[in-house]
């Protein structure tokens, strides 16, 4: 008697959300309709392309292509003779690195193959390139080992921007496939992910904020791969892109250069979405605030800034779904962006 | 939430590759850790329920103060142990499903032992007069404690399985998120929130809900036939 009772119910719950479900649906499908009319009408009138396909979001690009705002990707391979120690301080001495998956990810990354891939990635899907790649960048012609039972699994700590734009999902799978690796990706902000290669979790790191990498290479922790020149293989980038409501209330579109629009946004107190988690697009954002501000990545920094300036600590989604929510200002790499826009303010 | 829904059945029905292999691991990890820490925390709740020994108190201060320890602590406890530069780095066990099972067992046994200690405190010495009376052995005394335990052991595994199916600091910790590997349903969740993907998000914490619950009604089932 309980059996069947406890059974039914439990039925009865299940149909109760597959109804829920389909009852649902089409008010979802129809919900954003209406919201589109009054969005398109200003569109139009600004910028060409972006807006176009920005029917549901209001966020849109106000400041772009300015030199301050190039974000530039870099590969480092993790040395392993670093100087290696624990949590509390004492030299460690024989931690494992695969320095031989590395380089050969490092080195496919680098040749013909990879570098066309990643260029021409993301046209089809957004019709604009996301990554370009770097004049005098490092190129390889190495021939790339195929896997071997000790080198098979490589572990890459990389920055959540190349992993949320589908960079890595593309790549990836095309060089494991050729050479029988096994690429693990740690997606974390730039400094979580060279915090963890510090700690010896990774055999390679994919980052981008420029002043944490030669603090990685100046405490050793980066070597040179045969064949190259540098610890920092720079091969790649794309811009960050200054975001915010269309209406433009701080008239950023018109300010002369990135750094007068980071002053204006602050004379006039516009809230603002700071990553707030180390990653490198923080790192980018506090460089281009006015200097008197004193804004760092301490909190104490800028709890007097707390009426408009948000510290949201989370990711480049989240940041921007929060921007679109509040009519805010952010500072977003343009990949992850235009990812935004065209999953209509949810990412895919 | 509609949409939500929505979503969340056309994941299931599109069964896509990597939906079914998050479920797995969840399954494989919050299975095994709280069977292991039954098989580790009865034994030591009835113990400490049961017999009165020098340090007893002690060690029911320390296993309480344990069930509160918050699991991003544990996490990053193991993440700094097993990290490539920490003493246990030999054992290369960082970002694997094995030292994510061995993180939430060490979370959640001392919920366990607290169940069982509270249950067995509770009805040992009534138990034991009755035992005594009848005049039965040590051993004996044992296995009619146990029997009559059994039904708050069933209490003390779906307790211990609610908190591996939806514990999260932890497993992210050791774990990495790492896809294919060590991403299980509430790293998952927490990867598409933090990428603003919110109704993903939504779409595999109705998943997750739904299964803990077809889980509660068999365990239940079987718990309510034994109290007959």
């Amino acid at each position: 008697m309980k059996k069947t009772v406890s059974l039914l119910l439990a039925l009865v719950m299940i149909f109760a959300l597959c109804a829920c479900g389909q009852a649902a649906a089409p008010v979802a499908t129809e919900a954003p309709a209406p919201a589109e009319a009054p969005a398109e009408e200003p569109a139009p009138a600004e910028e060409p392309a972006a807006e176009a396909d920005a029917l549901v979001v209001d966020t849109c690009i106000l400041k772009e292509a300015d030199d301050a705002m190039i974000n530039n990707y870099s590969l480092l391979a993790v040395n392993p003779e670093a100087p290696w120690v624990d949590a509390d301080g004492n030299p460690v001495s024989d931690v494992t690195i695969n320095t031989v998956g590395a380089a050969a990810l490092i080195n496919w990354l680098l040749s013909e193959e990879g570098q066309d891939l990643a260029a021409n990635y993301g046209f089809d899907q957004y019709g604009e390139y996301l990554f370009y790649l770097k004049d005098g960048r490092p190129v390889s012609t190495a021939e790339i080992p195929a896997a071997t039972e000790e080198t098979r699994i490589i572990r890459l700590s990389t920055t959540t921007s190349v992993n949320d734009s589908g960079l890595l999902g593309y790549l990836l799978p095309i060089f494991e496939e050729k050479y029988g690796y096994e690429v693990e990706v740690y997606s974390a902000g730039t400094g979580k992910s060279i915090a963890n290669a510090k700690m010896g979790n990774a055999d390679l790191i994919l980052v981008h904020s420029k002043k944490q990498e030669e603090a990685f290479i100046e405490e050793g922790f980066s070597c040179v791969l045969d064949g190259m020149d540098t610890e920092r293989l720079n091969w790649m980038y794309n811009y960050f892109v200054l975001c915010g409501p269309s209406a433009d209330p701080a008239g950023v579109k018109d300010a002369a250069d990135v750094k007068a629009a980071f002053q204006a946004i602050a004379d006039g107190k516009f809230p603002f979405i700071s990553r707030g988690d180390g990653s490198g697009t923080h790192t980018k954002e506090l460089s281009l605030w006015p200097e008197d501000l004193g804004i760092t990545a301490e909190a104490e920094s800028f709890k007097d800034y707390t009426d408009w300036y948000i510290s949201a600590n989370t990711g480049m989604g989240a940041c921007l779904v929060m921007a679109e929510e509040m009519g805010a200002y952010i500072l977003t790499d343009k990949a992850t962006f235009l990812t935004f826009v065209a999953n209509d303010g949810v990412m895919g | 939430m509609g949409s939500s829904i929505q979503k969340a059945i056309e994941l299931i029905l599109s069964a896509d590759p990597e939906l079914l292999n998050i479920l797995a691991t969840t399954a494989r990890v919050c299975l095994t850790s709280s069977i292991l820490a039954l098989v580790i925390g009865v034994p030591l709740g009835i113990l400490f329920g049961a017999e009165r020994f020098p340090g007893r108190r002690v060690l029911l201060v320390l296993n309480r103060t344990l069930i509160g320890m918050p699991p991003v602590v544990c996490g990053l406890l193991f993440y700094m142990l097993f990290s490539g530069v920490g003493p246990f780095r030999h054992l290369h066990l960082l970002f694997t499903v094995k030292l994510m099972i061995l993180a939430q067992v060490v979370l959640i046994t001392p919920i366990i032992i607290g169940i069982m200690e509270t249950f067995v405190a509770d009805t040992a010495p009534a138990l034991r007069e009755t035992a005594r009376g009848l005049g039965f052995g040590r051993i004996k005394e044992y296995r009619l404690l146990i029997n009559e335990c059994l039904y708050s052991i069933f209490s003390a595994y779906l307790l211990s399985f609610a908190r591996a199916i939806a514990e999260v600091g932890a497993v992210a910790m050791v774990g990495g998120a790492i896809a294919w590997k060590t991403n299980v349903m509430t790293t998952a969740i927490m990867m598409y929130t933090n990428r603003g993907s919110f109704t993903l998000g939504i779409a595999l914490g109705l998943i997750l809900l739904t299964l803990s619950l077809l889980v509660n009604v068999v365990l239940s089932l079987m718990q309510g036939r034994l109290s007959r």
